[in-house]
């Protein structure tokens, strides 16, 4: 298997851009990472997106390469739900250690401020079961607060402790020029503000965001000549579990997770005490809570407990969500596994432009659903 | 969109509790699957879930899902029913009066969902009545 590196990034600012649609939000971020990386026309593109039907167009690859001046190249779209990114970036390094290609252009696009916003519920609930859950009128947020009062129930997690990790998450935004939400918020103005899904409140939740992130993937010839500071790709790891929630194992857990990140740990031949930097995938804030245990940064049940006691700051090890994390950086769902790439390859370069933390080996982790799909990805310097 | 035709071909599964059982491991899974999620077999049969069981988690949504806005807020739970679960709206009950751990079963009412104009019936729970 030939080694795959990052050789160029770019992102748009995430938020909601009513002035901008699918193929400009992608042709910014695409542009950008060309540029870092070059601007030499790649062999192909494979594009992370989850509702682009929302505003009626599929077809993405070609739509995206030709309106950003690649007509010609190969490529194709990957869809995961809201880990559609981070598999459209193991698509993407698939091409490269397979050999078929040596430059390769991941992105990831998402439009959400398109429709009214029942209508982009109902389509985010497309993650969940059709026949078996939206059937029954089921939004994702009232999917993840299943989990949460089942979860606050059985480790006897309090309202509070959970409230500390979207207080944390908007604390990191601030300084994210990237950011979709930039306010600093206190654990009082979480319990005070809207239900959305009882348990689940406004801020307990990842806004509905528009935006777009794409790397340029390289060959390791390749990349010695495109880039001076080119990120090794060390593990990869995806792993599925049943769409509905109704039937998992156990409620309290995501074990998609756990297995992608048993694989992306294998192959890099490092384990949780490695990482120095984490962005994983806060939809909710139960999400981050149990994502944390999965990953081996927080004992069962201790996931929100440790936060509430002002861990995965920076500083901390690991740093977790340095970004803002999904709940305030923004969570374009489709593109947020490629933000999450980007940022740790740019933790890893030293050239975060928000809370720059370093450090030599990173992660990632994405999920499609509540955890249905889930790809980890470990980054090196 | 929840069509006319997708509303006759899940009658089955949205008014009665069909699941599987693995023939091979004993696994009770629903919503039903084509082989065993636990160990492969796809000498999976039907069966017929029990009709009682226990809230195990709940929600009351406050912002609908398209389709859903004429009966908001809309109060779902996961029912523990005997070996499996099942996703369902509560009814005839409010949402202050639930609990982990209620006793509920199972009864067939309208949807809130229309299609094309038309009312289609569902599985819902309520809570169960000590006679």
């Amino acid at each position: 298997m030939r080694k795959a590196y990052i050789v160029g990034v770019g992102m748009t600012k995430v938020g909601k851009f009513y002035d901008k649609s699918i193929r400009e939000l992608a042709a910014e971020a695409v542009f950008k990472a060309l540029d870092e990386a070059g601007n030499e026309k790649p062999d192909a593109i494979v594009v992370g997106n989850m509702l682009s039907s929302l505003a009626e167009q599929e077809n993405l690859a070609s739509l995206i390469a030709d309106y950003t001046g690649l007509r010609g190249i190969s490529g194709f779209k990957v869809e995961g739900a809201c880990g559609s990114g981070g598999a459209a970036f193991l698509a993407g390094c698939s091409f490269i250690a397979s050999g078929i290609f040596k430059k390769v252009l991941v992105v990831g696009v998402e439009k959400l401020s398109e429709r009214p916003t029942p209508a982009t519920s109902r389509g985010l609930a497309w993650a969940a079961d059709a026949d078996y859950e939206l059937v029954h009128g089921v939004s994702f947020a009232g999917l993840n607060a299943l989990v949460m009062r089942y979860y606050m129930s059985k480790h006897g997690v309090s309202r509070e402790e959970m409230a500390a990790w979207p207080v944390l998450m908007h604390e990191n935004a601030l300084q994210n020029p990237y950011a979709q939400l930039k306010k600093k918020i206190s654990i009082e103005d979480v319990l005070k503000s809207p239900v959305i899904a009882e348990p689940v409140r406004l801020y307990d939740a990842s806004p509905l965001s528009d935006g777009a992130a794409a790397v340029v993937l390289a060959s390791e010839e390749v990349a010695r000549k495109l880039s001076d500071t080119p990120i090794h790709v060390a593990g990869l790891g995806n792993a599925l579990d049943s769409t509905d929630l109704t039937s998992r194992y156990e409620l309290d857990r995501l074990l998609a997770s756990k297995l992608s990140a048993e694989k992306a740990f294998q192959m890099a031949g490092v384990s949780s005490k490695d990482i120095d930097v984490a962005e994983i995938h806060d939809a909710y804030g139960v999400t981050a809570a149990i994502s944390l245990e999965e990953l081996g940064f927080a004992p069962r049940g201790k996931g929100a407990k440790l936060v509430y006691e002002g861990r995965f700051r920076a500083g901390d090890r690991p740093a977790v969500n340095p970004s803002g994390g999904l709940k305030a950086r923004g969570h374009p769902v489709g593109a947020t596994g490629i933000y999450q790439i980007v940022e740790v390859a740019l933790q890893l370069r030293g050239d975060f432009p928000g809370i720059n933390v370093g450090g030599e080996v990173g992660l990632t982790q994405n999920l499609g659903g509540v955890g249905a799909n889930v790809t980890t990805t470990i980054l090196r310097r | 969109m929840l069509t006319i035709q997708r509303v006759w071909r899940l009658q089955e599964k949205l008014i009665k509790l069909v699941g599987s059982e693995c023939m091979n491991c004993g696994y009770v899974c629903y919503p039903p699957k084509a082989a065993c999620p636990r160990c492969c077999s796809r000498e999976v049969k039907k069966i017929q879930l029990p009709r009682v069981g226990k809230v195990l988690s709940y929600t009351v949504l406050k912002v609908p899902v398209e389709g859903f806005e004429s009966k908001s807020p809309l109060i779902i739970a996961l029912v523990e029913l005997g070996k499996a679960r099942i996703l369902t709206q509560l009814t005839d009950v409010g949402a202050d009066e639930i609990y982990i751990g209620m006793p509920v079963e199972a009864t067939i009412r309208k949807s809130p969902q229309m299609i094309e104009g038309a009312a289609h019936y569902i599985i819902k729970f309520k809570p169960t009545i000590k006679k």
